[in-house]
């Protein structure tokens, strides 16, 4: 039962099209953005549907997870607000901004908040260092960058995006 | 002929072949280039670093093209700004290669120094100590002490278990992904990979069930640190504690080399004890790998329940008793048996065991016969492979066909070696009713009908014709005795008739027997097929007929008398009259033929049980009994008998069998290029057996009809079954499957059965035994999968009984 194929039939077909036939391993990365872009995770299910789809193993599709720091195995808040705190975005105060957001949303680097909205991770350069505090947001929508942020200007963005999901 | 390339290294001129990397033609003129990541079996992936070397090559004149001399008239060499991996790089006409410059040495120390950083360096507990690449690197290349500070290191997780057989040590890892590259190239089976990156780089895998490959035990034996262990042999022993003696797997007819580990412990008694199967080298057989059975199912013959002295029946129960009033009792009924009495042996037995046991009978007048569910021996002892035959030899222009063969659940060797093959451009024919694994490679993969195998020959005939070179692979995918030899007599057909001939190398008939020894019973004369109810006296050995084919109990009751000789009291033994306990493979010493027609010789490993006896020497007591001279005590007394009488074997000696030559990659245990653990060959490569004079092809008998039946239950194979060869390895259980009917799931539903259910089976009527559902859209509609000694009686396609409410009840 290939669940992920039946969850998007029209995307997989456009996505396998790019590629020739006999090499449809090619299609796993893009597979794995769909496969993660309700959940913002693959979850086991989706690599063996991945694998089936690409006539690869699923160990070879859990590799590329590990790689790329944008894929996921792991549930985690819808949105992932994601910090660079590589030394030249710490010498422009990325780490005090990195503990000072944590502290006021009271998680840790790599925590979810009780309301399963937000993530706070530290990631490697993003290459806006003279942008720096930044951070980019990953949701299933895609990436987003925040640059020049303080504590007040991300809480703030937060909170509009608390209430766009309780509109919902 | 390829082109030669004459370079220096270290001021050692060598000549190799081009395309050869320079790790390899060091290696050649003897001079080691330390290397962690690199494998000669596998491709070159530079990625530990630990060979780096300056490399220098002549200097042309742009303009002219011209070599730019030095004054002395020598070419002047250009090195390169920075040191290159001599694993990745392929030698060139005039370069110059230094491994001993200061430069170099630093280099090493320094990648020693870095691969360090996190290591636990805790050899004093590992399994790996004193047979470790990285050890002995660190000694002979490493810095002494390390600049990183001590509390700094990572530290991971020490015991993951990446399956049932494989543990790894995440922290001893230095990720030179040898075992990610063993599975991906070499096995087929990409189940390990590696997961995060930088520092986190850890090994992974993600199948089910985990480490999901037979081949995963290589993996250890190739790990240059000690991350992977098998749960076999970790913790077991130290290295140095071993000893090592050679011999031939006996689960199936490829005839593996094999190195046993033994040691002499007090936790086993004071006994010496086999402590881990190793690969020996052969890269006529089995290069340096083995699979996972070969590897693990050893523990067999230190079972608790192999029968130690001999039992005679008495008031209906088996009591024990004595050699001499065993043998006696024997003699007594064996005197004058005439053709009353039918020996039946089985093909795990050593040519000199069925020699004598030939002998034995013959000179009583009885008849001899050979227990196996496949036939055919009679056209590959004509047409089987001969001297300089092998299969790492076959490549463009040469066609291998395999029929009626899932080969890497009967014969794990070969499908690597065929694979191989395929992979340097031979013509790879896979046909077989489902798909199989080797398909992957396969040039063409034809499909039909079970029952249907002969009708497919037309087509065949056409797909081998032009072929260089034809080796006929025939299994028993489906078939029982008659079928598997129809089958072989038309493979035996198509390949005269295509214009091939044995005498050749590379050229002839491969049976995927049953056993270990099957070929050579072939080649000893024996048949297949008696009709154990049309004896009175049953001398039955090595075989447990009860077990796969229910009629065989009956005959057994109607016999007068019966004698079984074996390691276990099977089924058969146990409605005998005397039962005699013979000795294991590794408990003495003999020959065995494989399916490639190479005897190869093996040697005592560990001390026999009780009062077991070889089963040649308990032939020879019997003999003695009743004035027939046969050579006990030694088998290298029964071998050149063998050798007067049977003109396969003509010329040969032990000491021939015994015969080694120079193999490559050079794999020496003290070898710092080699990088892993493995055992050279000192005790023989074996000797092919010689192509018969050219005999008629026998008839071609009729294949027998398939079962009237709506679905019809078909034997097929499977790599780790329930025979007690394998059942009795505690590392194996949990590899086990449970007894299984594999069915289309259209005719399931028909059966009225779901994936996952276990039911009552019956075939032809025999008992009901519990079996678990498997619903696969591979299986042919119409057929039912049963596997061959997994608890079901099935040894030829049969009619069967499915029965819901039975089991559901129990």
């Amino acid at each position: 039962m290939n669940k992920l194929a039946e969850r998007y039939p029209e995307e997989i077909q456009a996505i396998l099209a790019k590629y020739p036939p006999e090499h449809k391993r090619s299609a796993v990365m893009p597979l794995l953005y769909l496969a993660q872009r309700e959940g913002g995770y693959v979850s086991k299910h989706d690599i063996a549907d991945i694998a089936e789809i690409c006539g690869i193993t699923t160990s070879e599709v859990a590799s590329l997870i590990g790689f790329y720091t944008l894929y996921h195995d792991e549930p985690a808040g819808k949105i992932r607000i994601q910090v660079c705190n590589d030394l030249p975005c710490a010498l422009r105060g990325a780490d005090d901004f990195l503990k000072e957001l944590c502290d006021a949303l009271g998680i840790q680097p790599g925590e979810t908040t009780p309301d399963g909205l937000i993530t706070v991770e530290a990631v490697m350069c993003l290459a806006a260092c003279d942008k720096a505090p930044m951070f980019q947001t990953q949701t299933g929508e895609g990436l987003q960058y925040h640059e020049n942020m303080t504590v007040e200007k991300t809480l703030a963005l937060i909170e509009s995006w608390r209430e766009k999901e309780a509109a919902q | 002929m390829t082109r030669e390339v004459t370079l220096t290294i270290d001021g050692k001129q060598v000549t190799v072949p081009a395309g050869t990397v320079i790790v390899d033609a060091a290696r050649k003129a003897g001079i080691d280039i330390p290397v962690f990541c690199y494998h000669p079996k596998m491709e070159p992936v530079g990625m530990c670093r630990m060979c780096l070397v300056e490399v220098g090559r002549p200097m042309r004149d742009r303009a002219t093209g011209e070599p730019i001399l030095e004054e002395d008239g020598s070419p002047k060499i250009q090195f390169g700004p920075k040191l290159e991996t001599a694993c990745t790089v392929p030698v060139s006409e005039g370069m110059v290669v230094v491994g001993l410059s200061e430069k170099v040495q630093a280099a090493r120390k320094d990648i020693l120094e870095f691969l360090l950083t996190s290591h636990p360096l805790d050899c004093p507990i590992c399994d790996k100590g004193g047979e470790c690449p990285l050890q002995d690197l660190t000694m002979a290349y490493g810095p002494s002490e390390s600049r990183f500070i001590y509390d700094e290191k990572m530290h991971l997780e020490k015991h993951v278990p990446l399956g049932d057989l494989i543990y790894l040590d995440r922290e001893r890892c230095i990720q030179c992904a040898r075992c990610i590259r063993f599975q991906d190239e070499i096995a087929g089976d990409a189940v390990l990979e590696f997961y995060h990156r930088g520092r986190h780089t850890d090994v992974i895998t993600n199948s089910e069930p985990g480490f999901d490959s037979y081949w995963s035990g290589n993996t250890t034996d190739i790990c240059p640190v000690g991350a992977l262990t098998t749960a076999d042999f970790r913790f077991g022993a130290r290295p140095w504690e071993l000893k090592n003696a050679a011999s031939i797997c006996t689960h199936c007819p490829v005839g593996c080399n094999l190195t046993y580990n033994t040691r002499r412990e007090a936790k086993s008694g004071g006994n010496v004890v086999i402590k881990r199967a190793m690969p020996r080298q052969n890269e006529e057989v089995n290069e340096l790998w083995i699979c996972d059975k070969g590897r693990f199912a050893y523990h067999f013959a230190e079972s608790e329940e192999r029968l130690t002295q001999p039992l005679v029946r008495k008031n209906g129960e088996l009591t024990p008793v004595d050699w001499d009033e065993a043998l006696t009792l024997i003699a007594s009924q064996f005197r004058n048996a005439g053709e009353r009495l039918l020996t039946l042996v089985g093909g795990r037995l050593p040519n000199e065991d069925l020699f004598n046991l030939k002998q034995l009978t013959e000179g009583l007048g009885g008849k001899v016969a050979l227990h196996t569910y496949m036939g055919g021996g009679e056209y590959v002892v004509r047409h089987g492979l001969s001297a300089g035959s092998n299969l790492g030899d076959l490549g463009a222009g040469d066609t291998v066909m395999v029929i009626a063969s899932d080969l890497e659940e009967e014969a794990p060797l070969w499908y690597l070696r065929l694979k191989q093959a395929a992979e340097r451009g031979a013509k790879l024919i896979v046909a077989n009713p489902r798909p199989t694994k080797l398909e992957r490679y396969a040039g063409e993969v034809v499909r039909y009908t079970y029952g249907q195998e002969l009708s497919i020959f037309d087509d065949l005939k056409a797909k081998v014709a032009g072929a260089t070179n034809l080796v006929i692979f025939f299994g028993s995918e489906g078939l029982g005795l008659a079928g598997s030899k129809a089958l072989a007599a038309a493979c035996a057909d198509l390949f005269v008739s295509s214009g091939h001939e044995n005498t050749k190398p590379n050229n002839g008939l491969v049976g995927v027997w049953p056993a270990a020894n099957t070929q050579g019973a072939w080649e000893l004369g024996f048949t297949a097929g008696a009709d154990l109810g049309a004896a009175s006296l049953l001398y039955i050995v090595a075989a447990d007929p009860v077990s796969d084919d229910t009629a065989a109990a009956e005959a057994i009751q109607n016999a007068d008398f019966t004698v079984v000789q074996d390691l276990f009291l099977s089924e058969t033994a146990a409605l005998a009259d005397v039962v005699l306990p013979a000795q294991a493979q590794v408990e003495r010493e003999g020959t065995f033929v494989s399916g490639e027609r190479r005897l190869q010789r093996f040697y005592p490993i560990v001390t026999a049980p009780g009062q077991t006896r070889p089963d040649f020497d308990i032939a020879a007591a019997i003999g003695e009994k009743l004035d027939i001279e046969l050579k006990g005590r030694f088998p290298s007394l029964v071998f050149p008998q063998i050798c007067a009488q049977v003109p396969a074997f003509a010329g040969l000696t032990y000491q021939k069998l015994a015969e080694v030559h120079p193999q490559w990659p050079l794999v020496d245990r003290s070898d710092r290029y080699y990088g892993g653990t493995s055992y050279g060959n000192q005790q023989g490569l074996g000797v092919h057996l010689q192509a018969a004079e050219a005999r008629e092809i026998p008839a071609a008998p009729t294949a027998p009809a398939l079962p009237e039946a709506e679905i019809i239950a078909v034997p097929v194979t499977t790599l780790y079954d329930h025979g007690r060869m394998v059942a009795a390895s505690p590392v194996l259980q949990p590899r086990l499957r449970k007894p299984f009917i594999r069915l289309h799931p259209a005719d399931a539903q028909k059966l009225k059965t779901t994936d996952g259910m276990t039911v009552g089976l019956a075939v032809d009527g025999g008992p009901v035994a519990p079996v678990l559902v498997i619903e696969d859209p591979a299986v042919p509609q119409g057929f039912a999968l049963v596997a061959r000694s997994m608890g079901v009686p099935i040894h030829q396609p049969a009619t069967f009984e499915i029965r819901i409410a039975e089991t559901s009840m129990a």
